[in-house]
């Protein structure tokens, strides 16, 4: 059975994106394991100039290098993904390269009737940057709009349509992981490439 | 002139920073820049608000106390910084002081070009209804090797550099300055009746104005002059024929709306759907609240009131057009020749071929790396936002007003409401 991280995309105690991956993790237990993965209390990203990273990231890339893929769920703040969310990623490419390569399946939940669309746009171009290189799955947008009031009380999505869409991406999505699976001839190249990177040799 | 600088990077050592710093001493003369330093503060959490903390509520007193912002921003994975983004989030959650406030974007980046994904992104987080920020739009200030960019004291090396910094941040001064005044006429000067109940000494009376033959109306109850009838200007005599000939040679749209803000005249010389703004011959006549769809209605209202107080002499909007092109709205105030108001001369202008010839004649080329100087946009695939006085704008749930330009988001083809013309409403 597959392996996955669930990201939750926010550092707020109460997130109907982590209420979404809870839900998944329950309702696609038969078909693959998900490991929520919080990103709360990170130090604020400020481009350390040693090479020690804080123990708590090295052990989240750790967990996403072993994961055969990753889900993130991105709450939107100002029409982008959360400060919080972006925090994680930076440890996450900053001479670590857990994403390099790894099936990314990007959703995400909002109070309002877009469904973090936006913040989902913006996501996918900062997983697509050289130093994550996320092998995010193409067409496959997920949009939870009013989740405030997308759960029962027990933490099932309440809208039938909302859920065979889900479950649709996701079966899509395991797919995709196998798939990505057999692209790995150029893996080992890519790893380099992005530790390799520098911002600094660019032109 | 109090302006606030953002270091967009909670690094140690930054160049962004630096350009602020050095931004603040070079400009020390035109304006008082204070520095303000994201990684100062906490990282950003709905469930632990601070927002009453010290150190947000100094931020926040400084926003709202400061005439502009000038934010700095580094490039990480594409985006901006996670302090960056934190601070923007604090000042948008429980309190707002960006809103309405003029932005500068700047960046720095180790190569050429390499904060424009990071701007593009900090662009549409302004805009957000949460932080309702005003970006000046159009400009990108990108400081490539950035390595390579300041002396051992702080100064940028590069003349060009340098030059382009002063015109940009000119321009944001001019910027300050208009937003500020459209901030503080808004309430004071008088409403504008965009459905022209109202009359002027030319208005053609009992003609109903939304007939689509109002012209042929119109004539009969006035029976104009035409043809080859001669008619005495300043200076000079022609025929109408001949003026109207005039009129139509001009190499852009003219439209003219007058004191009561009606719709009298456009030069008609192409196909409605071939013009920029799509007039129709049946239009003519119009009020001009009829020309725009109701969502931008504040924004015409607001543009004519202060073209009549004489707030403002013109108003130019560049509207994106598709590529290959620089399209100009501009909306120029008419007087009589006690220089009373008396409407608007808007007319619609590609630019590019006039920059272009004016290039190959006299084999000058734009300056400023990638950076096109004409309208100091980059001339990457980034659509560029109009800075509107009335363009319409087609959004989401989130649709706000923009203070200073009325046109909001940044849907590449949209095609925009003039002030005094006629919409695409089909
Ligand atoms: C995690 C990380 C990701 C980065 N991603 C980008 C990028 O996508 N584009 C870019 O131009 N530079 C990127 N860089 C280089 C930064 O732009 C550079 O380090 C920047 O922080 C310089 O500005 P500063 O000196 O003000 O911090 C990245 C740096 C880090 C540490
Ligand atoms: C600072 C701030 C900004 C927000 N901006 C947005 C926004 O741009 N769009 C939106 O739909 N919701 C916005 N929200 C509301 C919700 O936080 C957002 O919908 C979020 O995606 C809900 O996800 P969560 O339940 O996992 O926290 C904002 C909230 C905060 C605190």
């Amino acid at each position: 059975m597959k392996k996955l991280i669930g990201i939750v995309g926010t550092n707020a105690a109460n997130s109907t994106n982590r209420q979404l991956l809870q839900f998944m993790q329950k309702h696609f237990q038969k078909d693959a394991t998900i490991e929520l993965m919080e990103i709360q209390n990170l130090p604020m990203f400020n481009k350390p100039t040693t090479d020690k990273l804080p123990e708590i990231i090295t052990e989240m890339a750790a967990k996403i290098e072993a994961a055969d893929g990753v889900i993130i769920s991105t709450a939107e703040y100002d029409h982008s993904a959360p400060a919080a969310l972006l925090n994680a990623l930076d440890w996450l490419s900053y001479n670590i390269y857990p994403f390099v390569d790894k099936p990314v399946m990007v959703t995400g939940a909002s109070y309002g009737a877009l469904g973090s669309s936006r913040a989902q746009a913006q996501l996918r171009q900062v997983l697509d940057a050289p130093e994550l290189h996320a092998m995010i799955m193409p067409s496959s947008e997920f949009l939870l709009g009013n989740s405030l009031n997308a759960f029962t009380e027990d933490g099932q999505l309440k809208d039938a349509t909302t859920i065979e869409k889900l479950e649709g991406i996701f079966a899509d999505f395991l797919l995709f992981v196998d798939i990505a699976k057999q692209l790995k001839n150029a893996h080992a190249a890519n790893k380099k490439a992005a530790a390799d990177f520098d911002w600094d040799k660019i032109k | 002139m109090k302006l606030l600088g953002i270091v967009g990077s909670a690094a140690e050592e930054s160049y962004n920073r630096q350009l602020l710093q050095y931004i603040e001493k070079e400009f020390a003369t035109k304006f008082d820049l204070e520095l303000i330093e994201v990684k100062d503060l906490p990282l950003f959490d709905e469930s632990n608000d601070q927002t009453e903390s010290v150190a947000i509520q100094n931020l926040n007193r400084k926003v709202l106390r400061a005439d502009g912002v000038i934010i700095a921003t580094a490039e990480h994975n594409h985006t901006i910084t996670p302090g960056l983004k934190s601070l923007i989030e604090w000042l948008s959650f429980k309190i707002h002081p960006l809103a309405n406030k003029p932005v500068l974007i700047v960046g720095c980046s180790f190569y050429d070009q390499g904060t424009s994904r990071a701007q593009l992104h900090l662009r549409q987080i302004l805009e957000s209804p949460g932080v309702n920020a005003i970006a000046m739009p159009g400009n990108e200030f990108l400081l490539g090797n950035v390595k390579e960019a300041f002396d051992e004291f702080g100064n940028l090396k590069d003349d060009k550099t340098r030059t382009f910094l002063q015109a940009t941040l000119q321009k944001f001064m001019k910027f300050i300055s208009v937003v500020s005044k459209l901030d503080e006429t808004k309430d004071q000067l008088p409403d504008e009746d965009l459905q022209a109940r109202g009359s002027v000494a030319t208005t053609i009376p009992d003609v109903d104005m939304s007939s689509d033959h109002w012209v042929e109306e119109a004539a009969a109850k006035v029976h104009p002059v035409k043809g080859d009838t001669y008619v005495q200007l300043d200076h000079g005599i022609l025929t109408v024929d001949q003026i109207d000939e005039l009129l139509k040679s001009m190499p852009f749209e003219i439209t003219f709306v007058d004191g009561n803000n009606q719709f009298l005249y456009f030069n008609h010389t192409e196909d409605s759907k071939n013009m920029f703004a799509h007039r129709k011959p049946e239009q003519v006549g119009n009020p001009i609240g009829n020309c725009h769809p109701a969502r931008t209605h504040e924004h015409v209202k607001q543009v004519i009131s202060m073209l009549r107080a004489g707030k403002l002499d013109s108003f130019h909007m560049p509207v994106p057009h598709g590529p290959g092109k620089y399209v100009v709205h501009n909306y120029q105030a008419l007087h009589d020749t006690d220089g009373n108001y008396s409407g608007i001369n808007e007319y619609i202008l590609d630019f590019q071929p006039i920059i272009d010839w004016y290039l190959k004649k006299t084999g000058k080329q734009l300056v400023g790396g990638k950076v096109d100087a004409v309208s100091g946009a980059s001339k990457k695939d980034t659509v560029e936002k109009p800075d509107a006085v009335s363009s319409a704008s087609k959004k989401d749930d989130t649709e706000k007003p923009d203070a200073t330009s009325g046109a909001s988001e940044k849907v590449s083809r949209q095609q925009p409401d003039a002030i005094s013309g006629a919409s695409e409403k089909d």
